[in-house]
């Protein structure tokens, strides 16, 4: 058995590199003309983009009837991929935001990727009920204008809430970048020599000067937004979850959905980021920052949070069994033997059994395995929206109404567009921002604050 | 957009602008670099201890107990942050009472008006959002007065050292301790590197000459012209195409066209032989006035009510002809021959049925039936306003009573 | 192997005798109250039992969670304050003590254990299976049996490191604590099915478990931070803590203050909002009469004021604030657990008597006699954990 050192905190950052060393290494990506592989990709991210576009001037030409939803299953792959993009999004927050809280300070390596995804997966979740809108050019209706109609939203619908809650989430997500990037972009303005650049950067950094005046309210603001960000992405997952617990539908109407949406959002999001992080650490040669320990940490998270949902796949099925009620447990039975059997039990594989490999450190320690387990978690917990969401559907409580649901290829069509637009976009971020906090990672490097200092602060 | 920048710059700067001295060079204070973190930090103390105030010190990233050392206090932006939530929270309470159960009450799922657990979701995303909005907005703004991109320290060798892997301080020319030669000798003292002057630059000095700018105004108009165009085309042209038509294009058939889709053209499909309408009531006494008059009666009472469905009906279907007072005096202008008056004793005496049977039945080829028009309570109606009418015509003094 | 290089410097200190003749005498007077409870009114005490039980459970579990917690996320800055949650967990092998007058006459608190209410209501005869005494026994037991075989594992490793400060406990207590956190998950969750959400047989939730562990955790968050903030102010705890640790248990108390809040309104909400008649009938008798005012304050006390109390960082680090805080967090806990439980002994009207005092005075004094009696014989530190110089040195 390998034996820890408890005694010592772990180094954040390998090979202790000198500050000047993670400016060049983290702004080379800005700075060199991209290689043919990130050519290749991004014109594979495109194709995708663009098959999505077409099936979504399809959707929008002769509307939302070229999709497979029919009565009595009205919400469907629309709705999978909303929740599912959103729980993409919320390892970026959780990342930036409450690991900052713990001070966790092996965040700072991932942080900016993981809050880019953020952004970029609200977007690409944002999309889907826009679209589901079938006009989405009225989706102005859904925010509370007066107008001439002399009618108010219903503040009581869930939808509604959705609303408040992704756009504060998006906002709210996109400040917190921000504010994070604006001293890397000041010392890109003052390392690059190309003038276009320059302006661009001089415009976005507002005019930082790294002053120590600065410095303290940014702080302070930073961990106020941190702290605001925090119960912010656990209400935004929750009220998602509100979509369908509030309704009385058999499989939708359990308490435990909130917390459970939750931890499903952080596992699938972790699982994201990791994907991508594996990808990135390589092709960009950040290693050294990313390195094995945080894969390892994120691992574990991932086997957290899959061990959560697990709780919640046991506590419903029992709670109905224990209800008594014949629909909620009729609901169980048919998720489990029903049409969507296979789907069910993927779920289950993919998000319970799978990740339980973790338990093992060699394991967490391959980069090969956590790349294919992580993207099977992902799989999963697509399957997961698409389980909860078609089986409680698709047996109505009238057996006339039966009804089976198969997407069509407008529906896989928007769904490669989404991951198309997702991908295009982290493409497009790795090489004009700086992916990795330059000043964060500064500041966690050894050595990077005065020595004869620690516990001074608060004599 | 980079004009536009240097606008609000330069109305920060103006305070500072006024100041510079006609030689067009003002000293913005000293700058020196520093090797690492311990030594900037002995450094702040040392300005600190030596009665400097008007100093800052630079870094590439937040170093650990600078603040204590300069002796900064601490930061009270937390205050906006609650404040702002605060007012979000009451805010959102208030605005989602008034408009679900003042301005647009609407009972939805057996909930009250009011039913706050539904509108706690909505309070807390509206105390975020306020208190995180106003917490970046006025930390840029008011907490570090950005964006500004002409600072004296700007583009100078300082600042790429301390943007990227070293420490600065520098002495502001505005402390009353600042002397140019003591505090450059201090600064070198304490093991500064590039002890250097840092000089407010004054080009661009004319707020006028920027908005002047062809360049600014020609982006301006360029930038007037594209958005109106776009909302132009956008309310009047797009929102008339597919698919922005809103259902103005629909699978249907319009009044006078052809059905392509039934074989036989008809849109409509005739009801299955022997349906019944709904609410339909054969009429045995068509034709046959005799019985009419003789086995009907009226099965309604003239309760005020009655009496006003009468009357609206009798304006809009009888009077056209009949005149509003039965006289016979159509409005027509002898387009259609004139009906006989109402209040001829034949009719005075006429039983109930008789006008019933001519509005069902119609009169002598002159009159239509009315049976498609008028529901067969409101006929009934209308001979209670008919009886009325004649009433009074021939009033009765018993009637004043 | 590696030993630690660096050693700490331990003041020594003795508990006042004063601190452990109040906890025996609280627990003294407790005992006495419980029995003189069951003397004057049976069913009431034996309802006032069920709530010394659930607190003192609650407490005790969570405190052990808060010691895996720690071994698991190899956090330092509680390395130092670890051993107060190990003596508080203390309680654990003493639960079944209570429990035991409770499974011996079941009757008068479950209503599910009347035959007769099998005939009426249907949904009784489905959860028969789970919902009957012999497995009712057993589960309870084994629950026991597991939280104490943990118990003791954990603490027995911790407190062996004392002597030998080998580093290689401190990797045993992470593995084992590994296991022990979904076990904790499930077995807390049967407990807080078996012994208050059963009380009302026909009710269900699929977050009770979650909003159990919501409460014991906060509640043994906030023991743990009486006693130790209370013990480093009298100068009494045998290193120096600082403001930093403090404002970690003050940020721990306000992160659970919410997170109980969360869970509470979101069960709340959804049953609320869904309002079938099975769900809203554990609701409606909370929410009228007395029990409404009850149910107000509870919002009041376990959340919006403590939210207000603790929500800057001067409050999260000053001890007075601490201490009181703590003390309140217990007291709301206490009136959650009541809350729980006591409408269904009296639906109509919230209840205050000698049932109720003796469940106050009995569990903290359970819990003050644990802690005090193991503060004797024990360390007030881990001395030989290799991570107590770094959890010392810790600041934010």
């Amino acid at each position: 058995m390998e034996v820890v050192d408890y005694s010592k905190a772990p180094p954040l950052i390998e090979g202790n590199p000198t500050l000047g060393h993670i400016d060049d290494s983290i702004a080379v990506p800005m700075e060199k003309r991209p290689s043919k592989k990130y050519f290749a990709a991004l014109s594979i991210t495109l194709t995708m983009l663009l098959i999505g576009a077409v099936a979504l001037g399809y959707t929008f030409y002769y509307g939302i009837g070229m999709w497979g939803n029919n009565i009595p299953v009205g919400w469907a792959f629309d709705i999978t991929n909303f929740v599912f993009w959103i729980g993409i999004g919320h390892a970026g927050t959780l990342i930036s935001a409450i690991l900052f809280l713990f001070r966790q300070r092996w965040r700072t390596g991932i942080a900016r990727f993981a809050e880019a995804m953020t952004i970029f997966a609200v977007m690409c979740a944002g999309l889907f009920p826009l679209i589901h809108l079938g006009r989405p050019w009225y989706a102005a209706f859904v925010f509370p204008y007066p107008n001439q109609h002399g009618i108010w939203i219903n503040f009581n619908s869930p939808l509604v809430w959705d609303v408040f809650a992704v756009s504060t989430y998006f906002t709210v997500s996109l400040m917190f970048w921000y504010i994070g990037l604006i001293p890397d972009l000041a010392s890109m303005r003052d390392r690059t020599t190309n003038k276009f650049k320059k302006a661009v950067y001089s415009v976005l950094s507002l005019g930082w000067r790294f002053s120590n005046k600065h410095w303290q309210h940014y702080e302070k603001t930073y961990v106020i937004l941190a702290g605001l960000a925090t119960p912010l992405v656990l209400s935004v997952h929750s009220i998602v979850s509100f979509d369908f617990a509030v309704s009385i539908l058999p499989g939708w109407h359990t308490t435990i959905f909130p917390p459970y949406f939750v931890a499903g959002a952080i596992f699938s999001g972790f699982a994201m980021v990791m994907t991508v992080l594996i990808i990135v650490r390589k092709v960009f040669d950040l290693e050294y920052i990313i390195t094995k320990k945080h894969l390892d940490k994120m691992a574990k998270i991932i086997l957290v949070t899959s061990m959560m949902v697990a709780y919640a796949y046991l506590m419903e099925p029992f709670i109905a069994w224990y209800s008594g009620n014949a629909v909620d447990w009729f609901v169980v039975v048919s998720r489990a033997t029903g049409h969507y059997a296979v789907g069910f039990w993927m779920m289950v594989a993919c998000n319970v059994f799978i990740p339980q490999l973790f338990w093992f450190k060699k394991i967490r320690s391959s980069i090969p395995a956590l790349f294919i387990i992580s993207l099977l978690v992902n799989v999963g917990m697509w399957l997961e929206r698409y389980i909860i969401i078609v089986t409680s559907l698709y047996r109505d409580f009238l057996p006339s109404a039966w009804h089976i649901y198969t997407p069509t290829i407008f529906d896989f069509g928007i769904l490669i567009g989404s991951f198309g637009l997702f991908f295009t976009l982290v493409l497009l971020f790795s090489r004009t921002l700086p992916v990795i906090s330059m000043s964060e990672v500064k500041g966690v490097v050894e050595g990077a604050h005065p020595t004869h200092h620690i516990g001074a602060e608060h004599e | 957009m980079r004009v536009l920048i240097q606008h609000i710059i330069l109305v920060q700067n103006m305070s500072e602008i006024q100041r510079i001295p006609p030689s067009g060079r003002r000293l913005y204070g000293i700058t020196a670099i520093f090797d690492n973190p311990d030594k900037v930090l002995s450094a702040t103390k040392a300005a600190t201890q030596e009665g400097y105030k008007d100093f800052d010190v630079y870094s590439p990233y937040p170093i650990h107990g600078l603040d204590n050392a300069m002796k900064l206090k601490p930061s009270r932006i937390g205050v906006v942050t609650l404040v702002l939530a605060m007012i979000g929270v009451v805010s959102i309470l208030l605005f989602t009472w008034w408009t679900n159960s003042v301005n647009y009450p609407l009972i939805i799922g057996g909930k009250p008006y009011f039913a706050w657990p539904s509108y706690i979701p909505i309070t807390f995303e509206m105390a975020v959002l306020f208190g995180a909005v106003s917490t970046v907005i006025s930390l840029i703004a008011i907490w570090l007065g950005l964006p500004r991109n002409s600072h004296p320290l700007h583009d100078t060798e300082f600042m790429k050292k301390v943007s990227s892997d070293r420490f600065g301080v520098c002495v502001e020319a505005t402390d009353p301790k600042f002397d140019e030669k003591q505090t450059m000798d201090f600064l070198q003292r304490l093991g500064g590197e590039n002890v250097e002057l840092a000089y407010y630059e004054v080009h661009e000095l004319s707020l006028r000459k920027a908005v002047l700018d062809p360049k600014f105004v020609g982006a301006m108009v360029i930038v007037a012209v594209a958005s109106s165009g776009a909302t132009y085309f956008s309310l009047n042209k797009m929102l008339l195409m597919r698919p922005w038509s809103s259902l103005n294009n629909q699978f249907k058939v319009l009044p006078e066209s052809r059905s392509t889709f039934y074989a036989d053209g008809f849109a409509m499909r005739p009801p299955v032989e022997g349906t019944v309408a709904r609410g339909h009531m054969p009429y045995i006494f068509s034709g046959n006035m005799p019985s009419a008059e003789k086995y009907m009666k009226n099965p309604l009472l003239p309760t005020p009510r009655v009496m006003e469905v009468g009357q609206r009906d009798f304006n809009t279907y009888c009077s056209p002809c009949h005149g509003y007072f039965g006289d016979g005096d159509s409005r027509l202008q002898g387009q259609f021959p004139s009906p006989p008056s109402l209040h001829s004793d034949t009719l005075r005496h006429a039983p109930d049925g008789h006008f019933y049977q001519v509005m069902t039945d119609g009169f002598q080829n002159v009159m239509p039936s009315y049976a498609r028009q008028i529901p067969r309570d409101e006929r009934w109606a209308i001979v209670w306003y008919i009886r009325a009418l004649q009433r009074a015509e021939h009033a009765k003094g018993s009637d004043v009573k | 192997m590696i030993t630690t290089d660096k050693t700490v410097a331990l003041k020594t200190v003795k508990l006042p005798e004063s601190f452990s003749r109040i906890s025996w005498s609280l627990l003294i007077i407790g005992i006495i109250l419980t029995l003189l409870s069951f003397a004057v009114n049976p069913k009431h005490a034996s309802f006032g039992l069920i709530m010394t039980l659930a607190f003192v459970a609650s407490v005790g579990i969570g405190s052990l969670f808060w010691v895996g917690i720690e071994y698991v996320s190899s956090a330092v800055w509680s390395t130092a304050l670890r051993r107060p949650f190990e003596f508080i967990a203390g309680v654990i092998p003493f639960l079944i003590v209570i429990a035991i007058p409770l499974l011996l006459k079941m009757h008068t608190v479950f209503e599910w254990t009347r035959k007769s209410l099998l005939k009426t209501d249907p949904a009784l005869v489905i959860k028969a299976p789970y919902l009957n005494e012999p497995f009712f026994i057993v589960r309870t037991l084994v629950v026991f049996g597991i939280w104490w075989l943990f118990y003791y594992l954990i603490i027995k490793n911790s407190k062996l490191q004392d002597t030998t400060r080998d580093p290689k406990l401190t990797a045993r207590n992470v593995r084992l604590s590994a296991a022990f956190m979904p076990i904790f998950g499930i077995t807390l969750t049967i407990f807080s099915i078996d012994w208050m959400m059963s009380l009302t047989p026909d009710w269900f939730s699929t977050v009770f478990g979650v909003y159990f562990f919501s409460g014991a955790v906060l509640a043994a968050m906030a023991f743990a931070t009486l006693l130790i903030v209370k013990l480093n102010e009298r100068n009494l705890f045998p290193v120096k803590l600082t403001a930093d640790h403090y404002y970690n248990l003050g940020a721990f108390l306000f992160a659970f203050v919410n997170f109980w809040a969360y869970i509470g309104f979101s069960q709340f909400m959804l049953q609320w909002y869904g309002n079938l008649t099975v769900e809203t009938a554990w609701y409606i008798p909370r929410m009228h009469g007395s029990w409404a005012v009850i149910s107000i304050a509870l919002v009041l006390v376990h959340f919006i004021i403590p939210f207000f109390a603790l929500l800057t960082k001067p409050a999260k680090m000053n001890p007075h604030r601490l201490v009181f805080m703590s003390v309140w967090i217990l007291f709301a806990h206490a009136l959650d657990i009541y809350w729980i439980v006591m409408p269904v002994y009296d639906p109509g009207g919230a209840t205050f008597g000698l049932s109720e005092l003796a469940f106050l005075i009995a569990s903290a004094g359970i819990i003050l006699t644990v802690f005090s009696y193991k503060a004797k014989s024990n360390n007030l530190v881990p001395v030989g954990d290799p991570k107590l110089q770094r959890g010392l040195e810790f600041h934010i």
